[in-house]
């Protein structure tokens, strides 16, 4: 049975036990405000929405690549033909992980449908669960792969709306680069 | 959109940042590691002139200057909250070039103490166990308790009623202080490592050989053509040294394993071997390897010619083992062509190896007549934990064969269980030791000696050494026995207290001192609990598998009133009245144990010398070598010190004729022993070890989000085609169970615990495979404890492990805990 959508957000969440990161908060409560006490998160930025594939030209198996959110920042974005961990879509079945490695930084190309695997890396071989939260199947990645918000529209659209964890390179996931466009 | 995410960050250190080093706490490759500390609240820029890795952010790939979230942490130092960062150095240029590193090492930030989170349960205080419950008490009363009992059991029962079972590999100062206390002073021969019964050599036959057991350096894995891989998965276990001096060589893998992991599936997939033999079998593969060497031609003649001790030269040795044990080359011959075990067909049939496979490995090995490659023979605990002497021998003896020693890309040696800080103040006493083989004295088996009642007395340093020993719920139950014997303490009143313990020692029983970072599996049982610090909280040094020693600097004080190692060794042996023990910081034993290691493979004392010489303390010198530091043994010339880059490059070996000789690999008794140790019935091989993101009992890994994530539960890898007979699906809870275990005693005793199933060709049908130190999961309660199976020298064969498997639920595991293959390797050159 797949986890629920709450569990997922817990899941999503805790990672660092003094960071202030992934904590999901109903955007009508959500504003530029500080983080937790002792969180290394300055301010809590807002990911900007953008969409990243449509439903109508996904197909299962099939990776969709795309920055976001901020350049450089590459993301696969995956159909996995089974309702996963913070799947969104009809079939709960979408999800979109950053493909930078977060052991040292190499992009991973390689996608492997049968096992819902991401990896191994070219690098040093990291290989990452993506019906599992991004968890480090077999490697040396010190951070499961963050995962994206994603959200689908009822025309069909599906838009990323932030990301949890660290991505590679960056000291902060939304600073220090370039924002993609919306 | 409903829900939003704050984005991650992590502050970098601004460049005014406390820099210390040190290296990693876990494998042999003893990754460099820069620890970075500032004030809470403060971080530094993105551009390379305002943090402290001197880069532009974002930093680029394979930077290595990049914090992961679980790099960083916040402690509270000095009563002030630090940021902290733990962070892969990456101006190395030794070990982990450029700043690599493991999932382990990666994360050691998070191992530091923090008052609250997952590290908050650190033992803070002496604790003394009260009708059942351990409660706080004064050092000086916890002091004068180890005192008052050592010196009442050793003035009662004698030395060898006191026993100390202790980790061998951890920071020479805190080997040094407890052996000079334990085998020094005390003198007692009941004195064993984390790992084994007993004291002694790991690897005996590769050292009968002459070879020294860490004797090339990393760089020879890259120089090397063949890498031949027993018993030991580099990419898991010792990753850096495969992921930057084995995989980047090129060399062609022969991975010898009952398991097809990453490495071999690497190999196979890189023009190298899988020989996927059944446990207990290689020392028929590395024999069998040597007979088609022999019977084509292909031995390194020259070196077996100029370097291989004659049948008059071996009976000069001095050392009986070699005398009764070793072989000439014609002896060798001899021997491996007497055994039909030993032909191409036999060994299949012996090993389960393809003969067309044990074939192709001897042509790669040799270059089959052509130009000869540089080949490196390395292995570990799948090898030397299986059996322990003849399988040593044979790998060591096909080592000499084909003058695999001493030389750029040539090697036999162990890749190491975990790093070496073993330097002990004091030889073992063996002329006190009651056990003996056909009258040559052997050390100890300490935990036979206790099951026999012997031991009144057991100070255990820093293992949870119930879950570590051989048919652990038998010793389990023993120690239970004995623990309650005599009078309960009931006060904390120190004097009544006393009499108490003493009490339980003249009754015959035992009572237990446990020092500890943490409370373990082990823990319960003890009656004083000794809170201890470790890595990064006083300033130490250890070597790595190439014999590389390092310093590894403080960076906070131990939590509470816990105490480094050291200073509780010295406390307890002051407070015995013993002297030379009032050492002020960890530089004066590190000073005081350079000359003691003289003429080893870990020989400091040059380092020691020159510092005294240049005016400097030891470890301030060695902290001028930073991350890269030395490789021992090291001497000084026209006043510099000399490293030693590899052994043996003389082709001088550790025998007195200075040659080296092939061991006897007794087959016939190795066969027998599978006989009474292997699955019978309906049982199945289960065999254990480690795995990538875990180490050890998980001290701290069950403390770490990364690894309790990625590993909430133990497990049991199982073929598809076992799981489809016995209805198994990855994720349900399985019984393994054996009523055919051996105890420390020799007696037939039951062994059982559970785990979650992953189901996986990683192992083949007939064998499974489990962590084997999983808190709540004693896989070692399923392998046997019978020394006297293997008389000379007293190893458990952990390896040989057997359960009879069944199903007994399901778990709700394959909703968080991925069950993917964990041997995916990348194509090869041919796709």
């Amino acid at each position: 049975m797949p986890l629920t959508r709450r569990e997922f957000l817990f899941l999503g969440g805790a990672t660092g036990a003094v960071l202030a990161i992934g904590v999901i908060v109903p955007i009508g409560i959500a504003s530029r405000e500080t983080g937790s006490e002792g969180s290394a998160a300055a301010l809590v930025g807002v990911f900007p929405p953008v969409k990243v594939a449509s439903l109508a030209e996904l197909q299962e198996g099939v990776p969709v690549i795309f920055d976001y959110p901020q350049v450089g920042q590459s993301n696969i974005l995956v159909k996995m033909g089974e309702p996963v961990i913070g799947g969104v879509g009809p079939d709960e079945d979408i999800v979109a992980f950053s493909r930078l490695c977060t052991h040292m930084g190499c992009a991973i190309p390689q996608y492997q449908h049968d096992h819902k695997i991401l990896g191994p890396c070219p690098c040093h071989y990291s290989t990452f669960d993506l019906i599992h939260g991004g968890q480090v199947t077999l490697g040396q990645a010190t951070q499961n792969l963050p995962q994206l918000l994603l959200d689908a529209t009822d025309d069909g659209d599906i838009y990323a709306t932030g990301v949890f964890r660290l991505v590679y390179g960056f000291d902060n996931t939304l600073q220090g680069g370039e924002l993609v466009e919306a | 959109m409903s829900q939003i995410a704050d984005p991650a960050s992590v502050p970098l250190p601004p460049p005014d940042a406390e820099v210390k080093d040190i290296c990693c706490e876990y494998c042999p490759v003893a990754c460099g590691y820069k620890v970075y500390i500032w004030p809470a609240g403060v971080s530094g820029g993105r551009s390379a002139d305002e943090n402290a890795f001197g880069i532009d952010f974002p930093a680029p790939a394979l930077s290595g200057r990049w914090p992961s979230q679980n790099m960083h942490t916040v402690i509270e130092r000095n009563g002030v909250q630090a940021n902290v960062i733990v962070i892969p150095d990456g101006d190395s240029q030794v070990v982990n070039i450029g700043g690599t590193h493991s999932v382990r090492g990666g994360a050691l930030a998070q191992k530091l103490y923090r008052a609250t989170g997952p590290t908050s349960d650190r033992y803070k205080t002496p604790l003394l166990k009260v009708r059942g419950q351990h409660l706080p008490i004064s050092w000086e009363m916890a002091i004068d308790l180890m005192a008052e009992l050592s010196q009442h059991t050793i003035d009662t029962y004698g030395e060898l009623a006191w026993g100390m079972k202790i980790y061998s590999y951890q920071f020479y100062e805190n080997v040094f202080a407890a052996s000079k206390l334990a085998l020094g002073e005390i003198g007692t021969p009941n004195y064993s490592p984390h790992h084994a019964p007993a004291e002694g050599d790991d690897v005996p036959g590769l050292s009968d050989v002459g070879i020294d057991a860490f004797g090339p350096a990393f760089a020879d894995d890259k120089e090397a053509d063949v890498l031949f891989i027993a018993g030991s998965d580099p990419y898991e276990t010792k990753t850096v040294r495969f992921t930057t001096w084995q995989q980047p060589g090129g060399a062609k893998i022969i991975y010898v394993d009952p398991r097809k992991t990453f490495t071999a599936a690497y190999a196979e997939n890189h023009g190298g071997l899988h020989l996927q033999l059944t446990p207990g079998t290689d020392t028929a593969l590395y024999s069998a390897i040597a007979r088609e060497i022999i019977d084509q031609g292909w031995e390194d003649a020259e070196f077996v010619r100029d370097h291989i001790a004659s049948r008059s030269e071996l009976d000069q040795e001095g050392k009986w083992r070699r005398v009764q044990f070793g072989q000439s080359f014609d002896e060798y011959r001899q021997y491996l062509f007497s055994q039909s075990d030993f032909t191409l067909d036999g060994a299949e049939r012996a090993t389960g190896v393809p003969a067309a496979k044990i074939q192709q490995a001897a042509q790669m090995m040799t270059g089959a007549g052509a130009e000869r490659p540089k080949t490196m023979l390395l292995f570990e605990k799948g090898v030397y934990w299986s059996h322990n002497y003849e399988n040593t021998a044979a790998i060591g003896s096909l080592g000499a064969l084909l003058g695999a020693v001493g030389r750029p890309g040539r090697g036999t040696a162990r890749m190491g269980g975990h790093q070496r800080g073993g330097q002990k103040a004091a030889g073992y006493p063996l002329d006190k030791s009651p056990h003996s083989f056909e009258g040559h004295p052997v050390e100890m088996d300490t935990e036979r000696w206790l099951a026999e009642g012997n031991t009144r007395f057991r100070w255990v340093v820093g293992t949870n050494w119930l879950g570590a020993m051989g048919a652990t719920q038998a010793l389990r139950k023993r120690v239970a026995e004995l623990t309650s014997m005599g009078p309960e303490v009931d006060s904390t009143d120190p004097a009544t207290v006393l009499a108490q313990l003493k009490a339980r020692i003249d009754a015959g029983g035992l009572v237990i001192a446990h020092q500890e970072i943490y409370p373990n599996e082990s823990t319960p049982s003890a009656d004083i609990i000794l809170a201890a610090g470790g890595w990064g909280e006083d300033t130490y040094a250890r070597n790595n598998a190439e014999r590389r020693l390092r310093i590894y600097e403080k960076i906070m004080d131990p939590p509470g009133d816990a105490l480094p190692d050291w200073k509780i060794f010295s406390m307890v042996a002051q407070r015995m009245g013993f002297e030379g023990f009032d050492w002020e910081d960890t530089n004066e034993i590190f000073e005081e144990a350079a000359p003691k290691s003289s003429g080893s493979r870990r020989d400091f004392a040059a380092l020691v010398e020159k510092a005294q010489a240049d005016g400097m303390r030891g470890h301030d010198l060695l902290k001028t070598f930073g991350t890269q530091g030395l490789q021992t043994p090291l001497r000084l010339e026209n006043g510099e010190l000399v490293e030693t880059v590899r052994l043996h490059e003389n082709l001088q070996f550790k025998t007195d004729s200075g040659r080296a000789n092939f061991v006897l690999a007794d087959w016939d008794a190795v066969k027998e022993r599978n006989e009474i140790l292997g699955p019978t019935g309906d049982e199945v091989w289960v065999i254990n070890g480690r795995i990538n993101a875990l180490w050890n009992n998980l001290f701290d890994h069950a403390r770490r989000q990364i690894a309790t994530e990625r590993w909430p539960s133990n497990f049991l890898e199982v073929n598809p085609e076992d799981a489809a007979a016995w209805g198994v699906e990855s994720g349900d809870l399985l019984s393994i169970e054996s009523d055919n275990v051996l105890d420390q005693l020799g007696n037939k005793t039951t062994g059982s615990f559970t785990a979650a199933a992953y189901v996986s060709d990683i192992v083949p049908p007939g064998v499974t495979f489990t962590y084997f130190l999983y808190p709540g999961s004693p896989a070692n309660s399923v392998t046997s404890a019978d020394t006297s199976l293997q008389p000379l020298n007293l190893r458990y064969n952990f390896k040989l492990g057997k359960g009879r498997i069944t199903k007994i639920g399901t778990t709700d595991l394959k909703d968080t805990m991925s069950f993917a293959p964990r041997n995916l390797a990348p194509a090869g050159p041919e796709g």
